[in-house]
């Protein structure tokens, strides 16, 4: 299909030309350009074992990517992952304290449906005011995120503070051992389950349902579906909603997986880290799924620059800004430099 | 070509070509000065961009335009505007929370500082001087139509304007308020100011116009021609050409406004029986799309047209909307096909039998980034739950089975929608609304933009759903193609139906109607 083929070449046009940009800054702020990339390349994906630790950031980034696939198709920039992503892992870790003791097989699925729940009601409340009476969706999802870090910094220092922590950095009780679906390097057969039947619902919603037509239709032009007889509650709900309970999912897995235990302000880029993956996926659960990945290799590059490399892991996050900047921009220059492979639709 | 030392405006070998498309093509004229010059054609022909490029707004290609025998910078407004060119769009550009006197002074030259009542006072002057009886204090958006186009045309007179342009000036008025514009325009070339009519209707042209010039397909067939040495059908091969062929007579009267069409009784007539659509007493609630109906009784029985005539912005779209249930019913019952739906939703009226061909093509009723194959299947997709499995690609072969069935030219069924022209768009829409199920169908505005072939193509179609049992409401602000294709036209006037009328039409009736005078 040239219309998939016109997306990739284009997406990965954006990031040639966010990494030029990158280059440039590094190369001022006085680290060799040359020598940054060629870390970063290491740190993501050459290393021994790097293609595992790219999975582990990579599976819940995609999770969360998906439904703002799902949003963002449907016309609603719901730009509050982040927010639903800590209200999701608190609901789980209330959950998973409460019902201490119970067996794993019991508390997991609830601790799931907790955070899912979580997460879809943190998205809930913006949809709502957004449907109700227009109120921005961008500004209340992003005041959002505010609320839940702070949220997730009062649960983490009050109700669920660990009594025996370092005081360091305020933190839950760390989980049951049984409560567990991963060891600390976040990759486990659950994980890659969960992410491959996330992947294919959403694609499945997308791609064959009517849902999907219909959201993509709408996103684009409002008007023209409601002249056609759509109610904008039913699909602009749904996609609130469907986003919202996956970044809770992700929020889920982090805690029971990796992270074992909340802890204030963990993985503090992670909706934005999303939000970048749908955008430079060109809103395909397919390419959310490649991206996800490209990201993930950063976001593990980011841990290994200070320590192996000894450059600063600052220089990830330039990456992921300038990346975000072309995006957002959607620069002339992209459009006239993939133009050749962008068939102009003639007539007879 | 014409060297013409008395012409105000010359063009030589203007083009202008916007991508693929060729607007003007080598055009050479000049315009002599003290005169009402007409230029005519249809959809698609090239005047409006004739008047933008003279105006400055757009810059020609290739060629130069001189104004009073002076050379203007191509695509400067500002440039043009010194050389005494003034242009007063189609679509008017006066900001509604303005008051009149503000409206003018905003552009004009003078200091940043005023009062409002010097203001007034000032601008009081310059609209009495001109004749325009309105208020320098009220506020644009309490202005009929009539009143904002005399204020454009004020506005445009500010500076000392030789030529000025009036793009499609009729498109918006009744047929009265045209008359009271050339009288407006007649008075201007008393005082010395050349006039440049763009227009599409002959009638028009031949009742306002010193001279006439015919644009078709961007090029220039013949002209100035004075207007006393040709007659209406003379003129109306010109402006259609060789597809003057395809179209019958009253068809072709009406696409070129040579002579108001008189409507007939067709052979068969509306069938008896129950209604289409009934509206009983149906009052909306007011909101910001237009005025709201107020106690509407409207009955389309099958097999009939029935045209919904009036001046824009007269409850025409609240009409549409009421029966799409985009309009909320406050007072009064809806049935469609003998069935109540005064509280049903656009789906459930769908299902009744209802198709819309919505007022504005791009925006309602296409989404033009989506591809075909989507805008296609949107209103069946919605007759289904929305998490009932699809297959695109047998929504694909439907939808090209239908798309060829109606002659669209396409390339593919997943190229975006915004990539046709206005009238395979079109067709696009019809192919989707008009399905065998459909009882009644709403064409509003549904040829408008749209060139000879492709209006006369959307004409049989809403004949030939008649012909087959379909009750249609046309809504057009054109008053010659309500005429040529209605069996039966209603006036609206703020919302209400104010009058009914049955072939044979008459033209100043109808027309006195629209403006609530009696007839």
């Amino acid at each position: 299909m040239s219309g998939q083929l016109g997306a990739i070449i284009r997406a990965v046009v954006f990031i040639l030309l966010a990494l030029a940009a990158c280059g440039v800054i590094f190369e001022f702020a006085g680290y060799s350009a040359f020598q940054m990339f060629h870390s970063i390349v290491d740190g993501a994906f050459l290393r021994r074992n790097a293609l595992e630790h790219a999975l582990r950031w990579a599976l819940p980034l995609f999770i969360t990517a998906t439904g703002v696939v799902i949003s963002f198709r449907a016309g609603y920039f719901n730009i509050g992952a982040q927010g639903q992503f800590y209200v999701g892992a608190i609901c789980a870790a209330f959950v998973a304290e409460w019902l201490r003791g119970y067996p794993g097989g019991v508390v997991i699925p609830l601790c799931f449906a907790a955070g899912m729940t979580g997460g879809a009601l943190w998205a809930l409340w913006p949809g709502l005011l957004r449907l109700r009476s227009g109120a921005d969706e961008v500004i209340t999802t992003l005041m959002g995120n505010f609320l839940a870090g702070l949220l997730l910094v009062y649960v983490t220092a009050g109700p669920l503070k660990d009594p025996s922590g370092s005081g360091q950095q305020a933190s839950s009780r760390p989980l049951e051992a049984a409560y567990r679906i991963s060891t600390s390097n976040g990759v486990s057969p659950t994980i890659i389950g969960i992410a491959i039947l996330v992947g294919l619902a959403m694609w499945w919603l997308v791609n064959r349902t009517a849902f999907g037509v219909l959201s993509g239709l709408g996103g684009r032009n409002p008007t023209m579906v409601q002249w056609q007889g759509a109610s904008t509650w039913k699909i602009g709900l749904a996609s609130f909603l469907i986003s919202g309970a996956l970044a809770g999912l992700a929020g889920t897995i982090e805690l029971m997986g990796p992270n074992g235990r909340l802890a204030g302000g963990f993985l503090p880029a992670h909706g934005f880290t999303a939000v970048l993956i749908a955008l430079v996926a060109g809103l395909s659960i397919t390419g959310a799924a490649i991206a996800a990945f490209f990201f993930g290799g950063l976001a593990s590059a980011a841990l290994y620059l200070p320590v192996m490399a000894g450059l600063p892991s600052a220089a990830i996050d330039i990456v992921n800004a300038s990346i975000a900047l072309f995006i957002t921009a959607r620069s002339r220059l992209v459009d006239t430099l993939t133009k050749a492979w962008r068939r102009p639709w003639k007539t007879s | 070509m014409r060297g013409n030392d008395d012409a105000i405006l010359a063009c030589r070998n203007v083009a202008v070509r916007y991508g693929d498309v060729t607007a003007l093509d080598d055009v050479s004229i000049a315009f002599p000065r003290g005169m009402i010059h007409a230029v005519v054609g249809q959809n698609g022909a090239g005047k409006t961009t004739f008047a933008r490029v003279v105006s400055g707004l757009v810059r020609p290609d290739q060629g130069a335009v001189e104004i009073g025998g002076k050379l203007i910078a191509g695509g400067n407004v500002n440039d043009a505007r010194r050389a005494g060119v003034e242009l007063v769009h189609q679509s008017f550009a006066l900001p509604p929370s303005f008051t009149v006197a503000e409206a003018m002074q905003f552009g004009a030259a003078g200091g940043a500082l005023y009062t409002r009542a010097a203001l007034e006072r000032r601008w009081q002057a310059h609209l009495d001087a001109l004749d325009v009886k309105v208020s320098a204090g009220a506020r644009i958006r309490t202005l009929t139509v009539e009143q904002q186009q005399a204020v454009e045309i004020a506005r445009a007179l500010v500076t000392d304007a030789r030529l000025l342009i009036l793009d499609e000036p009729t498109a918006v008025l009744s047929p009265e308020g045209a008359k009271k514009l050339f009288e407006r325009v007649r008075r201007l070339k008393e005082r010395g100011v050349t006039v440049l009519l763009i227009l599409h209707k002959i009638r028009e042209v031949l009742a306002i116009a010193d001279t006439v010039s015919v644009l078709r397909g961007g090029r220039l067939i013949d002209g100035p021609l004075p207007a006393s040495d040709i007659d209406a059908d003379a003129l109306a091969s010109l402006i259609i050409g060789p597809s003057a062929k395809m179209l019958a007579g009253e068809d072709r009267a009406a696409l070129t406004g040579a002579a108001a069409p008189r409507g007939a009784e067709t052979e068969t007539g509306p069938i008896a029986g129950p209604p289409v659509v009934s509206l009983r007493g149906v009052s909306t609630r007011p909101d910001a799309d237009g005025p709201a109906l107020q106690a509407v009784d409207f009955v389309v029985q099958p097999g009939e047209i029935v045209g919904i005539a009036g001046v824009e912005g007269n409850g025409q779209r609240t009409l549409v909307r009421a029966i799409s249930s985009l309009a909320d019913i406050a007072e009064g019952s809806l049935e469609l096909a003998g069935r109540d739906v005064t509280n049903a939703t656009l789906s459930q009226r769908r299902a009744a039998g209802l198709r819309v061909i919505p007022f504005e093509r791009n925006v309602e009723g296409l989404s033009l980034t989506s591809p075909l194959w989507e805008n296609w299947s949107a209103g069946q997709l919605l007759a289904r739950p929305l998490l009932a499995a699809i297959s695109p690609s047998a929504l694909r072969r439907e939808c090209k089975s239908a798309l060829d069935a109606w002659d669209v030219r396409y390339a593919e069924v997943g190229q975006p929608a915004g990539s046709l022209s206005g009238g395979n768009a079109q067709k696009v829409i019809l192919s989707r609304e008009m399905d065998e199920s459909g009882k009644l169908i709403i064409a509003a505005q549904p040829t408008r933009g749209l060139d000879i072939g492709a209006t006369a193509f959307v004409w049989d179609a809403l004949r030939k759903a008649r012909d087959g049992g379909c009750g249609v409401i046309f809504v057009s602000s054109d008053l010659d193609e309500v005429f040529d294709l209605a069996d039966r036209v209603v006036v609206m006037l703020s919302g209400r139906i104010v009058a009914e009328f049955r072939p044979p039409f008459d033209l100043t009736r109808v027309g006195a109607a629209m403006t609530g005078a009696r007839a």
